[in-house]
This record gives structure tokens, C-alpha cells and sequence, in this order.
């Protein structure tokens, strides 16, 4: 029962803070400066008298005042309806729907990557506090995460497709294989350009845990160094590891984007900036709803996780069992 | 009763940027079977870094600059971190100052206590299970707040939870360094009358490092009175208490609100402790007592026999000395 309340309240505050997310995003980008029919129509706007233009608009639906359209594309939303792609002029959910899967093979997979990474990596870090291992990973993190994404990609694009000529440097692949062979390098530039974030931070978070009391009573119950690392100090910076995460999860697609960018490879990324250089509205609206949700839904699995691993958290009304 | 535990000489340092701190300088007593003896003195005088260098648990910036270590006759002086895993617990286990941070906040207690007991035996599920929750009983605690968190638990039931977890090993020897200052003055008394109990039940020797030398009062057999990292008076409880010989524990007495006159104002040492980067010469206490004798300013005084079993660093027990009356007489 009071699961299924926590459950329905989650679900409550996720459409609230998506609704406001929208009306966000719907204005502002209405009321900042562009032509959306440029988009539509190509260089023909600039040779439309006023009446055609007047027009036009009035097909598109863009004449109205601002809360009508924005009624309207939400009574639309709802039904699953979101509009025409002024651009590539059909449905924008098939326009999203054939680069959705790149974006998150590429965000997806260099999340997984950064999560499998960074926590042993730092858990290596605290085995070998101050000593060799330690400062040279240190250092070697300061310095790959000091390199701009886009600084990254070309480099990895001239040694390994140029020189090397060991992987493609631009688009996605056709079949399998192929598109992992394609993934290679986008991945390696979204995952180092992060990962060193993640371990710093993990490395961060243990060493304050082991020098935590408690590491002193477990130490003189006689456990191992090995044993209190991971049954103890692990565990109890799980909850935050995955909060980590969830925060990580935007950056890396916003890393996705620019690195979409340089390998010029067909995802979310370079349609979102096409979306928004072109006033796309109902592209934009999609992609922003999508990405938004996206992160608003890891924030909550990390609470929810985050509640299950750490007692600690539960509000206290939930927590006597 | 032979020495469990015996400490010969000992000196620790930290390495600071600032210098080396001599936080435990010289220091030698011996740890009776099943006795409580309980150390003494200001916050900083190194008692807790005494204990805690035998456990071998400071930070890697201490070091055992001389001295010897002695557990049942062992030299374990130089044992590393492996080594000590094998005696702490078993041998030897440790209660901490603050049982609010002494556990693991995201564990329940009856999973803490279980770990400690199955670190050095290898038994089944139930049996650990079946030990925990007599532990549990030990230290007077309910079997159903096995399953509770720390954050569950008031402070003093968080303390027993922190002595059942450290009486899991059996061991021979408890330090509890200061278990009771965290705690509220009334539940102080129960868990020092349950250390007590315990010592008597289990016939587990105890170190008590305390400033509080009401606590002391309550639980030791002998006391060690510390100053500035050594030991200066150290005896049985009653010859502390009724016939104590170094300037030090007569300032330590005086100042307890329990010897105060109802209508003088409470006695404090005057002046501070040295700082262990750079020791005085002399007596570390000279300074600040009024019975200093030219000598104490140069020399360190040697620990002059009382009895057979009570012994201060003082130059005022040095047959050439003046002989002083205590500041206070009480029978």
C-alpha cells in the first residue's frame, strides 16, 4: 500500500515537473528571435509577400497566441501526437525514431562504460593511496579531463582513422559489426572525456569513508583492509556512486552531442542543434521533452536505489518496519 | 597473575610537516589477567595514541620509535598488518570514544556483531547467529534489536552494541578508550558498571583510557596517570586515590568537583599542558607546579618505588628532597 502511494507520488511529480518542462521550453523558444517558416519553406520565405506569409503561418498553426499553440501541441502530446518535423516534413517521432537508437548506443554505452570503470578505478586509487599507482592515475585523469570533447575526437580521428586508418571516422554503419566497428571511436572520446570525473569522485567519497570510526571498530574486530574496503566503505557509497551516475547520465548525452558533432554521426545530438538553429518547434519540443525525461527518470532510480542500499535515506514515516 | 600484555620503553611519533610529535614518550606498564587499568590525564597527553599503538591503528604518519610490546611474552613490536589481523579481535578489541560514527550507519547491528564473530571462526549461519544474539544478551541488549540500524539506537544502546561487536572474539584484552564521554552522566554509570560485569563474568582484562577520574573511580584497579606522553604515577586505584605522590595527580584530585569545598570556587591546574613538538627538558609538569624543585626545570625525574607496586616520576620522592604535605588529606 505504501508502495503503491510512493509509487503514484513519483509518478505525479514526474508528469508535473515534465509539464512544466515543456511550457518552459515552449515559450522560450517562441519568444526568441527566428523564423521558423525559413525552415519550412527554404529560401522561398524570402521572396513571400506578407499575405503569403501571413498564411503560411496560419498552416503551420503558428498565428495563434502563444498558450493556444501551447494547448493545443499539449492536447496533442497526450494522444501521442506531436506534430510535424517543419524541416524534414513528416512526424517527428520518425525522424527521432531512426537516430534515437544511435544516441543511445552512444550514450548508453559509454555510461555503462564510465560506470563499470570508474568505480574499480577508484576503488584502486584508495587500495594505493598515495603511493605510484595512485598519483599516476591521478595525474593521467587531470590531464584527459582537462581536453575538450571535440579537441579529443579530432585527435582520435587523426591517429586512428588517419595515420593508422584502424577505425572510420565519420558516420554510423550499416549491419552489426559495423556499427560497432563505427562506435569505437565516438565511445572511447564520451568516455574518457567523463570518466575521470566519475573516478575522482569515487576516489573522493572512499577515502573520506575510510577514515571514517567506524573503519577502526571493523579493524579491531579484526577484518581485513580488503574485507572493510568492500563490505563496508563500498556499500555505503553505493547510494551516492549511483546518484553519480543519474547526474552523469545528462552530461554524458550532452557529451554525446558535441562528439555527434565531430564524427558527424547521425544521432539525437546534431538533430537537436539542427532543431533549435532552425527553429524546428515540434522537433524541439520532442527532443526536450525526451532528454528531460530522461534525466528527471535516473534522478529517481537513483533515489529509489539509493533508498534501498542506504537505510539512512527512507523518510523516517517508512523506515520502522 | 602474570603480565598479559607488557609495554617496555615505548616512544611514539607522529611525522608532521610542523615536526615530530612526541605523542607517547618512554613509556612502560604491564597488563595484569583480568584486571582493569585505567589511564589517566588531559585530552592530548597521548592516552588514546598509546592504546591505539599497540592495536597498531594509527595512521601511517605514527611510528614506534622505541620500545617493546609484549603480549603474553610475544614480541609483537614489529608485527605487520597481517599479523595483527590475527590478534586483533581474537586477542585483543577495541570499544572507541563516539558510538554515534563507531558503526557502520548502513548496517543493522545484528550484522556488524555477526561479522565480528565470524572473522575468526568458521562456523555455520545459526551458530553465528545463535552467538550474536547471546552477545546481544551480554551486553543488555534485546535479541530483536539485531535487526535495528545504528541511527535506531539511543547512544548508550549504541555503545553496547559497539561492546558486544568488540566481545565477539572473546578477547583477552578490551581497550575502551574514553567509552563513556560521548554519553549522557547517567547512562556513563550503567555502561561502566557493565564493562565491570563483563570483566568479572569474562575475565577479560581491561585498558580504560579516561580524563575522568570519577570514571576511573567507578571501574579501575590500577590507574596510570599520563602527562604530557609518559606515565608519571601509576598504582593501584586505592593509592591513587588515598595516597597519590605526584604533584600532578594531587592537581587532577583537587580539581574534582567531588573534593571541592562548597564555598571555594573549583581548583584548576594553572597554565597548559607543553607541546609534545618540543618537550621541556626536566619534568614536563615543572611549569605548572608549585612543589618544582630546581632540579625538575633540568632533569627528568626516574620513577621512584612507593610500594612494590606503586611508582611516581617525581624529584619530590628523591630522598634529598623536601618533604611537602599533598595540597589535601582525605581518609
Amino acid at each position: 500500500m505504501r508502495l503503491l502511494w510512493s509509487l503514484c507520488r513519483k509518478c505525479l511529480l514526474f508528469s508535473a515537473s515534465l509539464l512544466i518542462l515543456s511550457l518552459a521550453v515552449f515559450y522560450a523558444a517562441r519568444l526568441a528571435p527566428g523564423d521558423p517558416l525559413a525552415s519550412y519553406y527554404g529560401d522561398r520565405v524570402e521572396r513571400m509577400s506578407a499575405d503569403e506569409r501571413a498564411r503560411a503561418e496560419e498552416r503551420l498553426g503558428l498565428h495563434e497566441p502563444i498558450h493556444t499553440q501551447y494547448l493545443r501541441w499539449l492536447g496533442g502530446a497526450l494522444k501521442g501526437e506531436f506534430g510535424i518535423s517543419f524541416k524534414y516534413k513528416t512526424d517527428v517521432l520518425d525522424v527521432i525514431s531512426g537516430r534515437l537508437v544511435n544516441t543511445l548506443l552512444l550514450g548508453g554505452g559509454s555510461l555503462l562504460l564510465i560506470f563499470l570503470l570508474a568505480l574499480p578505478l577508484g576503488v584502486f586509487c584508495v587500495r594505493f593511496e598515495d603511493r605510484w599507482p595512485d598519483r599516476l592515475l591521478c595525474r593521467l585523469g587531470a590531464a584527459v579531463s582537462c581536453v575538450p570533447e571535440f579537441w579529443l575526437s579530432l585527435a582520435l580521428i587523426l591517429l586512428f582513422s588517419v595515420t593508422l586508418r584502424l577505425f572510420p571516422s565519420s558516420g554510423a554503419g550499416q549491419g552489426t559489426l559495423d556499427r560497432l566497428w563505427h562506435l569505437v571511436l565516438p565511445l572511447s572520446a564520451v568516455t574518457a572525456g567523463h570518466l575521470w570525473y566519475a573516478v575522482f569522485l569515487v576516489r573522493g567519497r572512499l577515502l573520506e569513508e575510510v577514515r571514517m570510526e567506524y573503519v577502526l571498530l571493523a579493524k579491531s574486530k579484526g577484518l581485513s583492509k580488503a574485507c572493510i574496503l568492500f563490505r563496508h566503505c563500498l556499500r555505503n557509497i553505493l547510494p551516492s556512486y549511483l546518484s553519480l551516475m543519474a547526474v552523469f547520465a545528462p552530461h554524458i548525452l550532452g557529451g554525446t552531442y558535441v562528439v555527434e558533432m565531430v564524427f558527424s554521426y547521425p544521432g539525437l545530438g546534431a538533430l537537436s542543434y539542427e532543431s533549435a538553429r532552425y527553429r524546428d518547434y515540434n522537433l524541439l519540443m520532442l527532443l526536450c521533452i525526451l532528454t528531460g525525461g530522461a534525466v528527471m527518470l535516473f534522478g529517481m532510480l537513483a533515489q529509489v536505489l539509493g533508498e534501498l542500499l542506504d537505510p539512512r535515506l527512507k523518510r523516517e514515516g517508512d523506515s520502522h518496519g | 597473575m602474570g603480565n598479559l600484555l607488557e609495554i617496555r620503553n615505548l616512544s611514539v611519533s607522529f611525522d608532521t610537516p610542523e615536526g615530530e610529535i612526541q605523542a607517547v614518550r618512554n613509556v612502560s606498564f604491564a597488563l595484569r589477567e583480568g584486571e582493569i587499568l585505567a589511564i589517566v590525564g588531559e585530552s592530548g597527553c597521548g592516552k588514546s595514541v598509546l592504546c591505539k599503538s599497540i592495536l597498531k591503528l594509527l595512521p601511517d604518519i605514527a611510528r614506534i620509535k622505541q620500545g617493546q610490546i609484549l603480549l603474553e611474552n610475544t614480541d609483537i613490536t614489529q608485527y605487520r598488518d597481517a599479523d595483527m589481523r590475527r590478534l586483533r579481535g581474537r586477542v585483543f578489541s577495541m570499544v572507541l570514544q563516539d558510538p554515534m560514527t563507531a558503526l557502520n550507519p548502513a548496517m543493522t547491528i545484528g550484522a556488524q556483531i555477526e561479522e565480528a564473530v565470524g572473522v575468526h571462526q568458521k562456523t555455520t549461519r545459526n551458530a553465528r547467529r545463535d552467538r550474536m544474539r547471546e552477545l546481544l544478551t551480554l551486553v543488555g541488549l534485546r535479541e530483536t534489536d539485531a535487526g535495528r540500524f545504528p541511527h535506531h539506537l539511543s547512544g548508550g544502546q549504541r555503545q553496547r552494541a559497539v561492546l558486544a561487536a568488540a566481545l565477539a572474539g572473546n578477547p583477552k584484552i578490551l581497550f575502551a578508550d574514553e567509552p563513556t564521554t560521548a554519553l549522557d552522566v547517567t547512562i556513563q554509570a550503567q555502561i561502566l558498571d557493565l564493562l565491570r560485569d563483563i570483566q568479572r563474568k569474562l575475565h577479560t582484562a581491561m585498558i580504560l583510557v579516561s580524563h575522568d577520574l570519577g570514571v576511573v573511580a567507578r571501574a579501575a584497579d590500577r590507574v596510570a596517570v599520563m602527562y604530557a606522553g609518559k606515565i608519571v604515577e601509576i598504582g593501584a586505584a586505592e593509592d591513587i586515590f588515598c595516597d597519590p605522590r605526584h604533584p600532578y595527580t594531587w592537581g587532577l584530585l583537587q580539581s574534582l568537583p567531588a573534593f571541592a569545598s562548597p564555598d571555594s570556587p573549583l581548583y584548576a591546574i594553572p597554565g597548559m599542558p607543553p607541546s609534545l613538538i618540543d618537550p621541556p627538558p626536566g619534568d614536563a609538569f615543572a611549569c605548572r607546579n608549585p612543589y618544582a624543585l630546581e632540579i625538575d626545570y633540568r632533569e627528568e625525574p626516574p620513577m621512584f618505588a612507593v610500594s612494590p607496586d606503586h611508582f611516581a616520576a617525581t624529584w619530590l620522592l628523591d630522598p634529598r628532597a623536601p618533604s611537602v604535605t599533598p595540597p589535601f588529606c582525605h581518609d
